[in-house]
């Protein structure tokens, strides 16, 4: 009976957990629609922001890169087309370099053509000419404005115009306008250049492509304090007031074919027998038309403009001569280019003095690709070359920064593990904050001050506040010395070298993988052996106006290099120096200088950079920098911050009424750069939807869109990408169900157990 | 009762709190689609009647721009400008960058496979799709073909020749998961139709 009861028991306990049960599920549900509305109003905030992103990738060129796009009616086919011929003639210490750009306007519009383009920073352009058909037109040199009036007016007028103004002395623009429908105007800048030399190798080279540039947001804004201003400061807004004059339009190479077909032709006269001539980033064939000279050209025809021409040449004698020198007589002076590579002298009896190294290594998005992996060889390579008595430091940086040990340590091999696993682990991503990390670097905690400092810097220089951080440089530089490594394949060569000078140490730079470990041993041979010091220069009978003033310390295989304008080419220069702890002299004698050509431009463009310098380190006032800049272009004919060359033709082309339509051309990605870390994610989907109707309101309003969202022009939309259209409500609300019949039903069976009991 | 009966209680409390949350979740979403298309039919009267662009609700940051409407089914939708997940939460989403109905060129409209667009799967080739702009102008279009892509090689150039209308949800209708297939309805545009309403 006693099971019966047990039996009736249950029962009755069954009955009303039953119902509770349904009670339990009808809760359930008002409680679930309510949660459900209750939410639907208040977390619309949440759900607002989730995908707010786009807006991360504008960068300064936005506002034009839509331009392009509706410049025709013709559809995504960009209107203008580029074609770089590059002509360079090397005869003894000059380079002289023609390049002549064509544009061509495939459209049914009168086109406005502008393109931004790099130079060597020590060219001196001093030439324009515009080829129409088979009129020639000459560009004159003017003062900025001048010329950009002149250049206005003319576009307005209908008249074919050209000009050349400087952005940066390594940055050039070229505008055209007025270029009729199907028509193809050439124009043609000069300039001139000393050819570099290193040890017993000769070099040149062709800058192709302006890299992609960093610009740092003017969020937070500087203050500029003068020194005797007693308190008072001006707040400097912008780090890089000119960005859209910097930053053209970037092609992805993954969705466009290169564009801007370059040929190079180079016409090499040394001025002696020349044994190896190489080319290290293009295949090049060579000619002899006789002893002196050779012709060497692009072996495969024209090449895409992503990647610097970088040509070294070597004398078939063992050594090279270690004394050049050159005259030029221009109006009623004399021009003097002198070289002079001091002698190595090895230290045989005193051990070098100890170093401290300080490496900064660039891992922003620039540099991804090829670039941080030759960097990561560079600086790998660095750290097994330190001496267990040397001290040392690693950061890394890109819009964020990072010190490996808190100050410099012991090079030894714990530490250089260490740094060596860290510097393996680097990626490249994020912007490109050179100024905080140049700071760092050059913030000399007093450490022993018998260590020679020294700055190693590897950066691509892919920034457009390149005068901030020589301000920086200038003011903290102290007993430290800045060795900029250039890498990959297009670096900013003006940051680099400018950099480099006031930081009063050299330029390396590594074009591929390939040169890293040459490259990096000749930098290394510069960083530990006696550098020449205590340069003076004494003309015996000439009075020299001089550049540069005070001679920079010579590093190991560096010539000293001096150009000199002079009142008579008589007696002799007589050149004095230390080398290590030995005195060194050389004698001159000016009458043996050979003829040469362009000097008079090289020394003013010198000069011209020496007062950009003395602007910057705030050795003279800006006026008198500028005035001193002005008065040497306008002698010499030189295009510089403060002059543009114009030329314009005075038939006018373009018929009264026609409209004028702005053509900016694009340009590459420099090879062997990512171009989503520079740029962020390609953009999802392509541009512009409407018919395109010109000056609609509604082309308007699109290109507004444009602008939002899309973070770089892309050519031709092939395909629209579809936007995610499945929720996980079901999903949700499927294991919201199983979850809750899977606790009712612990429910009820603790309910059991505990009845049972 | 023992001082262990609460603790008892405790862990099968929390799952049914956790299953109450996940199931408000997924009933949250297809209730504001459900109630977001009731303000938006208004919005959109409105909008036909007014000719300004009127959100649905003050907070808003999308408006109804079109009315998708297939009679045969008596489904209707109405079409929100973008295609972003906010915008999709409500109701289809015109996408960017692609022409209006009526316009030269292929227009795509989107929505979810469980909501919006989940009548797609009924539709056949040779029905009728009107869409009525926000202009009050409605076109029709007939129904030639349906295909399944990857969401990123869709094929559509919206700046193709022609009148065309695509229609796209995700791909299988009946999966739980999000995945990079995509369902495509195809349409060519008959014509305007005259009596707008």
């Amino acid at each position: 009976m006693t099971t019966c009861d047990d039996i009736e028991a249950d029962k009755r306990n069954e009955r009303p957990s039953l119902a509770r049960l349904v009670l339990f599920f009808v809760m359930q549900g008002v409680a679930v629609i309510l949660v459900g509305f209750a939410a639907l109003f208040l977390s619309f905030e949440s759900v607002w922001s989730a995908e707010r992103l786009s807006a991360n990738y504008l960068k300064p060129g936005d506002a034009r890169s839509g331009s392009l796009l509706i410049k025709n009616e013709e559809g995504y086919a960009d209107a203008s087309r580029l074609g770089v011929d590059v002509d360079l003639t090397v005869s003894g210490p000059t380079v002289r370099a023609r390049i002549t750009q064509i544009f061509r306007n495939p459209s049914k519009d009168w086109v406005e053509a502008v393109y931004v383009y790099p130079l060597p920073a020590g060219g001196a352009v001093d030439s324009l000419k515009m080829v129409i058909g088979d009129r020639v037109v000459v560009g004159d040199i003017k003062e900025r404005q001048q010329a950009k009036a002149i250049y206005e007016q003319a576009k307005q007028s209908g008249q074919k115009a050209a000009l050349t103004e400087q952005e940066r002395p390594n940055i050039f623009t070229n505008s055209v306008a007025n270029i009729g429908p199907g028509e193809t105007v050439l124009v043609q800048i000069e300039y001139q250049e000393p050819v570099q030399q290193s040890g017993d190798t000769f070099s040149l080279r062709v800058p192709m492509v302006v890299a992609p540039r960093y610009n740092p947001a003017p969020v937070v804004q500087s203050v500029d304090f003068k020194p005797d201003g007693g308190g008072w400061g001006a707040i400097k807004s912008d780090p890089v007031p000119d960005r859209d004059r910097i930053s053209p339009e970037v092609l992805d190479p993954a969705t466009n074919a290169p564009v801007n077909p370059t040929r190079i032709t180079v016409r090499l006269q040394a001025g002696f027998p020349l044994g190896e001539i190489k080319s290290h980033h293009h295949a090049i064939k060579t000619e002899k038309p006789d002893a002196n000279t050779s012709i060497l050209r692009l072996a495969e025809g024209p090449v895409p403009a992503d990647r610097d021409f970088e040509l070294t040449w070597k004398p078939l004698a063992e050594t090279a001569p270690s004394v050049g020198l050159f005259r030029e007589r221009v109006g009623d002076s004399d021009y003097l280019l002198a070289f002079v590579t001091p002698p190595s002298v090895e230290q045989a009896q005193q051990k070098p003095l100890p170093r401290e190294v300080i490496f900064v290594i660039d891992n922003s998005g620039s540099m991804g690709g090829v670039s941080i992996v030759q960097a990561k060889a560079s600086l790998i390579y660095a750290l097994g070359r330190l001496q267990p008595n040397d001290r040392f430091n690693v950061i890394r940086f890109d819009h964020t920064m990072d010190m490996l040990f808190p100050s410099a340590v012991p090079a030894d091999s714990e530490h250089i593990g260490r740094a060596t696993s860290f510097v393996g682990a680097l990626q490249a991503n994020g912007g490109t904050e050179l100024v905080p990390a140049m700071r760092a670097a050059l913030s000399d905690k007093a450490g022993p001050t018998n260590y020679v400092r020294q700055v190693v810097f590897l950066t691509d220089g892919a920034i457009g506040n390149e005068q901030q951080l020589f301000e920086t440089i200038d003011a903290l530089r102290g007993r430290s010395r800045v060795f900029m490594v250039g890498i990959g394949s297009a670096p900013n060569t003006y940051l680099m070298t400018r950099a480099a000078e006031l930081g009063r140490g050299t330029f390396t730079h590594i074009g591929s993988v390939e040169q890293v470990e040459e490259r990096m041993r000749g930098l290394f041979a510069k960083l530990e052996n006696p550098m020449v010091t205590n340069l003076v220069a004494k003309f015996s009978d000439a009075s020299a106006d001089m550049t540069p003033a005070a001679i920079p310390d010579v590093y190991r295989d560096e010539p000293l290099v001096l150009a000199a304008r002079l009142d008579k080419l008589a007696g002799s220069v007589e050149i004095k120096g230390r080398i290590g702890d030995r005195p060194w002299m050389v004698t001159l004698p000016l009458a043996d200088a050979a003829e040469g050509k362009g000097l008079s431009k090289l020394w003013a463009r010198r000069k011209i950079a020496d007062a950009e310098v003395a602007r910057t380190t705030r050795q003279a006032t800006p006026e008198d920098a500028d005035k001193a800049i002005l008065a040497l272009a306008l002698e010499h004919q030189l295009v510089t911050r403060l002059t543009s060359l114009v030329a314009v033709d005075k038939t006018p082309s373009r018929p009264q009424g026609e409209p004028l339509k702005v053509s900016e051309l694009p340009i590459n990605l420099p090879a062997g750069w990512d171009f989503e870390k520079v740029f962020g994610e390609r953009p999802r989907a392509p541009a512009t939807p409407m018919e395109r109707r010109a000056d609609t309101e509604e082309t308007r309003v699109q290109i507004a869109a444009l602008k939002r969202a899309q973070p770089v022009a892309t050519a031709a939309p092939s395909t629209v990408t579809l936007p995610r259209t499945a929720t996980d409500a079901e999903l949700k609300m499927i294991a919201g169900v199983i979850l809750l019949t899977f606790s009712l039903i612990v429910l009820v069976f603790n309910r059991r157990q505990m009845s049972l009991r | 009762m023992t001082a262990q009966q609460p603790m008892r209680f405790i862990l099968p409390l929390r799952l049914a709190l956790i299953g109450l949350i996940l199931f408000g979740q997924g009933a949250y979403i297809h209730a504001k689609a459900l109630l977001a298309q009731v303000l938006l039919e208004r919005a959109f009267e409105e909008t036909v009647a007014t000719g300004r662009e009127t959100k649905p609700w003050s907070w808003a940051d999308t408006w109804p721009v079109a009315r998708i409407e297939v009679k045969r089914l008596g489904a209707r939708a109405i079409v929100l400008a973008g295609s972003s997940g906010q915008a999709l939460a409500f109701g289809p989403g015109h996408v960017e960058q692609t022409p209006d109905a009526g316009e030269r060129g292929v227009a795509v409209y989107s929505a979810h496979r469980d909501r919006h667009f989940a009548f797609l799967k009924n539709v056949i080739v040779g029905d009728e799709i009107e869409v009525t702009r926000r202009d009050g102008r409605t076109f029709r279009y007939r129904v030639d073909t349906t295909s399944v892509v990857r969401f990123d090689a869709s094929g559509i150039d919206p700046l193709a020749g022609g009148h065309e209308l695509v229609l796209s949800t995700c791909w299988p209708f009946d999966a739980l998961t999000q995945g990079p297939e995509r369902y495509l309805v195809h349409a060519t545009m008959l014509g305007p139709v005259s009596d707008t309403h």
